[in-house]
This record gives structure tokens, sequence and C-alpha cells, in this order.
């Protein structure tokens, strides 16, 4: 039998055009994603399935800029979420072999807030990376068990990006150009 | 009727031809497409294999639909999503229009959806005052200009980026910068408010899951994600063949679309609705809906029809546009109504009707190499046959196919006749006449006949092999028999010098020209007889040899389809071979070597036919002239050389015109390559390539 192939989540991504940041901690991934505002010179940044403690103290680091927290008047939508320059939302799991992010949800304004701006930052800590892609079908049968509503499960795979003219690669047509993952903790090896 | 159609087809191909600007983007197209999925493959633990496995789920599911139909519904509706099923594309179009009335909703943004294409939405919902924009780039364009998809999974991909700002600078009322950066930036502010301001989504579905009841949607650009987040009313409107059954399922068909459409792994974005949920908390929020409409328009008439069912087993990647070689010349506005393509034959048949489909099914050369690529392996030259052999039944053959397909007993006659015959072949104006009453190009260099034939010159062969070590039947076809059959008698020295009994019992050619035309009476018949024939020695230990790859291509794959039910077919499959790899497996088995290394020094472009790729992809010939010493180099474009069997023999624009312009690429290959001579083992492809090259061209036993 042969060994298992084991893929690293963070070059598959960025073989798609994605950006990697691996970081230890909560606390240097809030470095990364402000470092990351700041670099565009953001104005408004749109946030969304972050556990509370980051989301304080994102507010607080970007405090320049216009910061756009959960939950989301539902009249402001979706012009809010349009006017933020990055959007960062929490990840349930990824899949190493194909640098997917996946991200759940059950309000559209999180899709709105991975889908609208310019720029992407997903948030994942790296035990919830699993290696290949069919492993991700046990990881969706567990989250569908606990959703008996509405669910929407998003595999975001790098930025938006078409061939359609003259099958020239060109990245953020409609949603975001850049695709960013902030990697909390160390992917087994 | 037929010649009305024809004269229809013919204009299409001739402005195509004109014009090949188009057709150079749709190649550069194709080749990405099938480089790009081969580098892909190779990454891929397991390579093509999982063409297997898709096949094996779609076999299952499409069994299964009506029972995962229903289960897909009550898992849909759990979760407050209202379902459709419509039967035609007029019940889908009354149910948007009364969607949109009862909300008054004046503005649509649709994601790509090929099966709204198939029913011809948009202008319905257009006419009835509805703003409908289509958000997928490639889409957007050809709907500001009013055309189809010039290829399934590109469909822009003949508009260049000047004409695409041309396209944009209409649109918008403002000058746009004809570089893609520039057009990019006005695309997005142009959507944004269409995104933005949408009251009703229109999606499609890649896949459908029982199991959940979910719908997964793929896109690289992300449109479908705002299309199905942002307007309060969602529709969704997908073909009944999209449901599977369970998560794996729908996890292994969002890996194969992608891979087999362009080498991706995976699409960007993939999105799996469960349901419709809120956008925003709070006051202030429009009543949200969802809406599954399930198509069947035709799906439940080609699930119960013994051909047409394995279509069912599509997954729209175009992995076969990328590999057909008249579709790469004429593209999917000729070669296609709605669906374009190879598969768009077969899906027309079912959704469009047998005539729509028939009025582009002469494009397909017979060359076998969709199913060769197709993630669900479904045999497209078979359904394609058929469906041209419905529509023959109706509508008659035009004579330059009957001709054709009676290729064997004009052989037959030109070698019992060959002088006459030749002075014919080779008399201009006769070949003039010929072309103008039979359709046979008169431009066509026809090789010769010979008198006796091999069948005549092999009765009176003596074998010297004592004690034989193998029993071979030794399968001749047409060319070996009536035009070189110094050709076959190399083969059966070659064959008795590794120890083999060789016998040529009573045959039939093997008749491929009738699948190419669609008369599938006749080719049963010659799969019929040539199983009862050669069957009583397969019995007795004979192994069968062919020297033609496309006669052995009959035998091991044509026979055992045409045949579904006869065990026998599938063990004269097993039971034949290539000349040469057999001969190198003798080689390998004995230990003997060959006697000398005759070919040192020489350089060799090796042309692989279309059917010999599903065969050994021309490694037996390769190898089997390596170990003589020649240097062998593969030389191949990806497609075919354009012959198709005896399409490139026919006059005209169906024929001999059109092959060429589908050989021009290779011819370059060859013509640029530092060899001596080209080396191929079909006797069609060998024609072809002599014209179009000017380079000789030999089979690999007339090097000794």
């Amino acid at each position: 039998m042969t060994a298992e192939i084991k893929y690293n989540f963070a070059e598959c991504f960025e073989k798609l055009s994605g950006i990697a940041h691996p970081v230890q901690s909560e606390q240097a991934a809030i470095d990364e994603i402000v470092s990351v505002c700041t670099s565009l010179d953001a104005k408004c940044v749109a946030l969304a399935g972050l556990p509370e403690s980051m989301v304080t103290e994102i507010e607080d680091r970007c405090a320049g800029m216009k910061v756009l927290k959960e939950p989301y008047p539902a009249e402001t939508l979706p012009g809010a979420i349009d006017e933020s320059d990055v959007g960062v939302t929490g990840i349930a799991f990824a899949i190493a072999q194909s640098g997917t992010l996946v991200e759940i949800s059950t309000d559209d304004a999180v899709r709105l807030v991975s889908g609208l701006p310019r720029c992407y930052i997903g948030v994942l800590h790296a035990v919830d990376i699993v290696n290949r892609f069919e492993e991700g079908s046990a990881r969706i049968r567990d989250i569908v068990k606990q959703h008996d509503d509405n669910l929407v499960i998003s595999f975001i795979s790098g930025p938006s990006r078409t061939g359609d003219i003259e099958l020239k690669l060109t990245l953020g047509v409609h949603g975001p150009g850049e695709a960013h993952a902030v990697i909390i903790g160390n992917q087994s090896k | 009727m037929a010649t009305e159609r024809y004269s229809r087809l013919y204009d299409k191909i001739d402005a195509s031809l004109k014009d090949r600007s188009k057709s150079d983007a749709l190649l550069r197209c194709m080749k990405r497409g099938r480089d790009t999925r081969s580098r892909a493959l190779e990454t891929l633990p397991g390579g093509a294999a999982f063409r297997n496995d898709v096949r094996k789920v779609k076999e299952r599911c499409i069994e299964n639909l009506p029972r995962l139909k229903k289960q897909f519904i009550e898992n849909v509706e759990k979760r407050g999503v209202k379902v459709f099923e419509a039967k035609t594309a007029a019940d889908v179009i009354q149910y948007c229009l009364d969607l949109a009335k009862e909300r008054g909703a004046k503005a649509l943004a649709k994601s790509k959806s090929l099966t709204t294409e198939e029913i011809e939405l948009n202008q319905p919902l257009i006419d009835a005052g509805i703003d409908v924009v289509e958000t997928d780039l490639g889409e957007l364009i050809i709907q500001l200009v009013n055309e189809k998809p010039f290829h399934l999974v590109f469909p822009s991909v003949h508009k260049m980026a000047p004409e695409v700002a041309k396209i944009f600078s209409k649109a918008t009322g403002k000058a746009v910068q004809g570089d893609i950066p520039s057009i990019m930036k006005v695309v997005r502010q142009y959507l944004r408010p269409i995104f933005l301001n949408a009251q009703i989504g229109m999606t499609g579905a890649n896949i459908g899951v029982a199991e959940t009841g979910a719908i997964c949607i793929e896109t690289n650009e992300g449109n479908a994600r705002l299309v199905s987040s942002i307007g309060s009313c969602h529709i969704c409107v997908m073909g009944m063949e999209k449901i599977v059954e369970t998560i794996e399922d729908a996890m292994l068909m969002i890996l194969a679309h992608p891979v087999s459409a362009s080498g991706q792994l995976p699409t960007t974005y993939v999105t799996w609705m469960h349901g419709r949920s809120p956008l925003g908390q709070g006051a202030g929020q429009p009543r949200r809906e969802s809406h599954i409409i399930i198509l069947d328009n035709g799906r439940t008439e080609m699930r119960a029809d013994p051909v047409y069912r394995e279509s069912l087993y599509c997954i729209r990647c175009g992995a076969c546009m990328n590999v057909c070689p008249t579709s790469g010349i004429v593209g999917g506005h000729t070669f296609g109504h709605i669906y374009p393509g190879p598969m768009g034959i077969c899906w027309t048949a079912g959704v469009h009707g047998l005539e729509t489909a028939a009025d582009f099914a002469p494009l397909c050369i017979s060359c076998g190499l969709c199913k060769e690529i197709c993630p669900a392996i479904i045999d497209m030259p078979h359904i394609i046959a058929e469906i041209k052999h419905r529509d023959a039944k109706k509508h008659g053959q035009p004579l330059p196919n009957k001709v054709m397909m009676g290729a064997d007993r004009a052989a037959r006659l030109g070698c019992a006749t060959a002088p006459l015959a030749n002075f014919s072949l080779n008399t201009p104006t006769i070949r003039k006449v010929m072309e103008k009453t039979i359709g046979l190009s008169a431009d066509r260099k026809i090789p010769t006949f010979a008198s006796p034939s091999f069948m005549q010159r092999f009765k009176k062969h003596r074998s010297n092999v004592v004690d034989p070590q193998r029993k071979v039947v030794f399968f001749v076809d047409v060319y070996a028999n009536y035009n070189d059959p110094g050709l076959g008698m190399a083969a059966v020295e070659q064959l008795e010098s590794l120890g083999c009994e060789v016998i040529v019992p009573e045959q039939d050619a093997s008749g491929y020209p009738f699948i190419a035309y669609g008369d599938m009476d006749r080719a049963q018949k010659a799969a019929a007889g040539n199983v009862a024939k050669l069957t009583p020695y397969a019995k007795q230990g004979y192994e069968i040899v062919s020297i033609e790859p496309t006669a052995t291509y009959c035998l091991t794959v044509s026979y055992p389809r045409l045949l579904e039910h006869d065990d026998r077919a599938r063990v004269i499959a097993d039971k034949t071979h290539e000349l040469l790899e057999y001969l190198n497996k003798i080689e390998a088995e004995t230990g003997k070597t060959p006697i000398s290394r005759s070919l040192q020094g020489r350089r060799f472009g090796f042309h692989c036919p279309c059917h010999q790729r599903s065969l050994g992809a021309g490694n037996g010939a390769m190898k089997w002239l390596r170990r003589r010493g020649a240097e062998v180099e593969l030389i191949e474009t990806g497609t075919c050389c354009g012959m198709g069997g005896t399409f490139g023999l026919k006059a005209g624009l169906l024929g001999h015109k059109l092959s060429m312009a589908v050989g021009d690429a290779l011819f370059e290959l060859f013509k640029n390559a530092e060899i001596d001579a080209i080396v191929t083992e079909s006797s069609v492809c060998k024609i072809q390539l002599s014209e179009g090259t000017g380079i000789a061209v030999f089979h690999p036993l007339q090097l000794l």
C-alpha cells in the first residue's frame, strides 16, 4: 500500500493565487488582518463568523476604519457590506488538497462579507484542516446534521477569477481580487 | 429536406473556413483545456481513474432517479423551499413569469445556467418587461450581442479583447479601453448595481443532493454567490439528471467538473444551498424565498431510451469540445444548436428533437476522441451514430455517404479490375466525373488496387512454421486486402517468424463506415457476421491480430457495444490484439530480439490514429520501431489528423476541405519536425498526412 500524500494547505491555497498567513495565535492572526487592512488603506472592514474576542480586538486596532460586524441590520443590506474594502469571515474547516476554505452561514450577510469586497480574509485553525478532498464529505454531513433549517456551505478556493476574455486569467471580476487565509496553529504533519 | 439541410450546413462551414479568426481562438482554448487537464491528472491520485467512479455514480443515480428525485424534493421542501417539477420549457417560463408578476419584479440577475439556455428562458422574461442580466462574464458578452455560446465552458471565447471593449462601450455608453484590466474594471462597475438591486436571483445547479436537499452551484467568478444571496426571491432551474444520491457523490462531481473542463481543482466557489437564509437581522427584512424548478423537457424519454439514456450521465464539463476535431474548426454556432459540440448532438436529440440534432450531426467524423476524454465515459460516438441512423431512416442518406459505406465492395471490385480501376483513379477527368456523381474528392490521391488480393495470395501461402507455439487469426480488413496485400503478407511473415501458426479464415470488412455514417442495421450485421465467423477460432484458443487500428477498434470497442447481449462479442474483444503490440509481447515472452537493428540512425515522427488511442495509444508500434534502432517521436496536436476514416475522401466542405482544415495544425508540427518520414498504422491517416505534409508516410512494417 502506498503512503498517503500529505497536502500542505498553505501551498495549495497559494497555487490558486491566494495568500496564506500561517500564525501561531489569535493575537498574531489579528496582527495579520490589521496589517492587510492597513496595507490596502481600507476605509471599511466587514466581519462575520469570528469569535467575539477577535471582533473586539480588531475594532480596537482598526480605530481609523469603519468596522461592520454582526448582527447586520437587514435594512442596511446589501449596501452596507458593499461599502467595505475588506471582508473577514471565520472558516469552519479547510481542505488541504484543493486549497479550499469552507465557510458556513445561516445568514446571507456572511456570504456578502466574503463575496462583495475587493479583499477577502478567511480565518481558520490549522486543526480544522482535512487532508484530502474526499474527507470533506464527513465534515459536511456533520454540519448539515446540525442545521435542520437554512444553511449555506461555501467552498472558497482563492480569489474570484475569470478567463472569459482570451482565456487570460483575471482576478476580481465580481468578488474579491485578493483572497487571504490566516491559519492559526500548525497543520498536522 | 435533406438537401436544404446540407445546404445550410455547407454555408456555415464555408463561412467558418473563410474566416479562421474564431476557430484560431477556439483551437487555442481547446488546446489549453487539454493541456491543463493533463497536468491536473498528473497531480490527482489515481489520475484518470476518477472517470470510472464518475461513471458508476451516474449509472447508479440515473438508474434510481425517480426515487432520488422524490427524496431530494422531500428534503428540499423540509427546509421551506418551493419545488416545481416542470415537464416542458413552457412550464418553466410560465412559472417564472408568474413569480415575477406576483412580486412585481423588474430586475433579474442570472448566473450561468445551461439549462435556462436550453429552454431559451431569457427572451420571454425580457418580453414581459423584466430586465434580465447574465452576470457570468462570458454569458454577459454573448447576451449583449445576442449570440449563443460558442463553447460550453467559454461561451465568448471567439471574442477578442478589442471587440469585447467595443461591446461594453456600447452597453455603458462610455469608451472602454481595449485591454483586459480596463475591461474588467468596467465590468465590475457595470454589474455591481445589477447584483445589488436584483429582486430575483436566478441560478442553475450543477448538482442536487438527494440525501440533504442541497443544491450545489459552482462558479469561478463568484457571481452565483451574489445572485443567490441578494435578491429576495431565488430561483434555481436545474435538469432532473443533476440529482445525485449522497454528499460523497456530490464531492466527486465537484472534483470532476473543473478537472475535466479546465484542469482546475476545484472551481473557485462552490455554494451548497440548503433552504433560503435571511439577509441580515431585525426589522426591514423582505420575505425571502427560494424556488427550485426541476426540469424534465425530454429527460424522462431519454432515460427510457436505451441509447439516449447515457446522455444523462453528462456533467456539462465541455471536455468533449476540447478534443472534437471538426467542432474546433467550425465552432459551436455551426457545431451545435444551443448545446454545442459532440455531447451537444446527443443532448439536442433528447431535448430539442432528432431533426435539430441531425442538422449538425454530419459534422461528427466518428473519431471517438470525445469518449476518451469524457469524465463519465459516455459513448458519444455510438449515440451520435444512432442519431444519424434514426434520421437516415426518415430522410435517407446522401449519396456520398452511401458510396463510402460501400467502400468494401468498391475495393473488391477495384481489386478484381485493378488495371481499369487504377487507370480511372489516376485519370483527372474521370475523377472529376466521379466527384460530381458520387462525391469522391477528385483532389485525393486514392491508393491503387492490387491484384491478387491478400486473401487470394494467402491461400497460396505455405507456412514453414514447425511446432507453432501460438495460434493466430489474422484480421486483414479492407486496405491490406485489396490495396496493399504485401503489407498483410509482411504481417503474416512477422508472426510466423516468432513461431505463430497464422490462419486467415473467412471474414468480412470491419464495417466501421456503417457506424460513422449511421447505418446501425448494417453495422450490427457486420459485427454479428464477424463475431460468428471468429468465435469458433477463439474457442480453439486462437488470438486475433489486426493490422488496421480502426478494425481493431471495431473488434474490441464497437462490436461489444453493438452486440450488447452477445457474450461472444466480449470474448472476441478480449482475444483481439494490435499486430505490433502482439509482436512485442511475444518478443518479450520468448526473449527473441529483432534480428537486425536495421532502423539505426533513422528518425521518425509517429502519428497515433484516433481509434488507436483507446487501444495502446501507438506505444506498441513505437516500442517495436525503437527496438529496431529507430528514433521515434510521437507528434500530435491532441486531436484528429482530420481524415476521420472515409470522411476526408468525400468531396467538398463536408469532406476533403474540412478534413484538411482540421489537419493543418498537425501538418505544421510534422513539417517542422526534423524527421526522415512519418510512421502510422492507419491506412487512411497515411493518405491525409501524405497530402498535408508532402512527407513520405509508412506503415512500420514497410520500413524493414
